[in-house]
């Protein structure tokens, strides 16, 4: 590894330890999603006799950071090509399959709906009228919709085509 | 009744006070969106959501892409020059070259 990297959080002088590596301290917090979330997720994804060096966790803290950057200002230029001003997670999910996740597509949009029937349940009821039934192929009632969250990818287009409805509806004005 | 079992189980990650029910800090993303450019200006609710699991996919999927290259070198700890490789191989995370080109030479 070398001494010197600038640029690079990762790269530097933190080799002597310390979960808070002491990379610019001051921005950190702005620039980076916390270390130890990272690490459990990276976790997640090995067999459990893997092991991850300090290193990769903070390059994929990095990324991360990258990743978000890259998404927010696709789906920020078709807000201005629109004229809109709020950025909303129907840009981030057409910016993703724009840069090539759309397999990401999918599950975004089933976590954001349970994710919604949460928060419907929470507070009683959802604004915007069931509008996320509409997923569910007509599948009345809220546990069904967790049941049946299979039925997102039977047809991606068609869905995402509607979603805008309900990204939008139920959380609007919750800034 | 069903609700609290379902709550922690389907979206769960990360229960602490800092991410709720998500499992990175919604905050967090916000800013990071926020200085991703100057003409960001304005954020949904649902945006740093949808954040929140996107990272987290991505995490995996970078993870799991950098561990086969561990695995290739016949290890088993998966180091910053694995994810480079891994980056670098994949085409899908061209953005990312920046990142590890930087002090990987």
């Amino acid at each position: 590894m070398s001494a010197e990297a600038p640029a690079s959080p990762g790269g530097g002088s933190h080799d002597s330890g310390g979960d808070q590596s002491p990379r610019s301290n001051v921005r950190e917090q702005d620039r980076y999603l916390p270390i130890a979330n990272i690490s459990r997720i990276m976790k997640k994804a090995l067999p459990a006799n893997g092991k991850i060096a300090k290193d990769a966790k903070e390059t994929v803290q990095e990324c991360v950071s990258e990743f978000i950057s890259f998404i927010t200002s696709e789906a920020s230029d078709k807000c201005q090509r629109e004229k809109r001003k709020t950025i909303n997670g129907d840009d981030l999910l057409w910016a993703m399959a724009t840069l090539g996740f759309e397999d990401y597509i999918d599950p975004l949009k089933a976590y954001l709906n349970r994710y919604r029937e949460m928060e419907g349940d929470t507070k009683g009821s959802v604004k915007g009228d069931g509008s996320s039934k509409k997923d569910a192929g007509g599948q009345p009632g809220q546990n069904s919709q967790i049941v049946h969250q299979g039925s997102f990818g039977q047809s991606q287009g068609a869905n995402y085509g509607n979603s805008q409805a309900h990204l939008m509806v139920p959380m609007q004005g919750t800034e | 009744m069903r609700q609290a079992g379902t709550y922690s189980g389907i979206l769960s990650g990360g229960i602490c006070g800092r991410t709720g029910p998500h499992s990175l800090p919604l905050a967090r993303i916000k800013k990071i969106m926020k200085k991703s450019s100057e003409d960001v200006k304005m954020i949904s609710g649902e945006a740093p959501i949808v954040f929140s699991k996107a990272c987290e996919l991505f995490i995996e999927e970078l993870t799991m892409r950098s561990w086969l290259v561990t695995l290739e070198g016949k290890r088993r700890t998966l180091h910053k020059e694995d994810v480079a490789t891994a980056l670098i191989a994949t085409d899908l995370f061209d953005f990312l070259v920046n990142v590890v080109s930087d002090s990987t030479n």
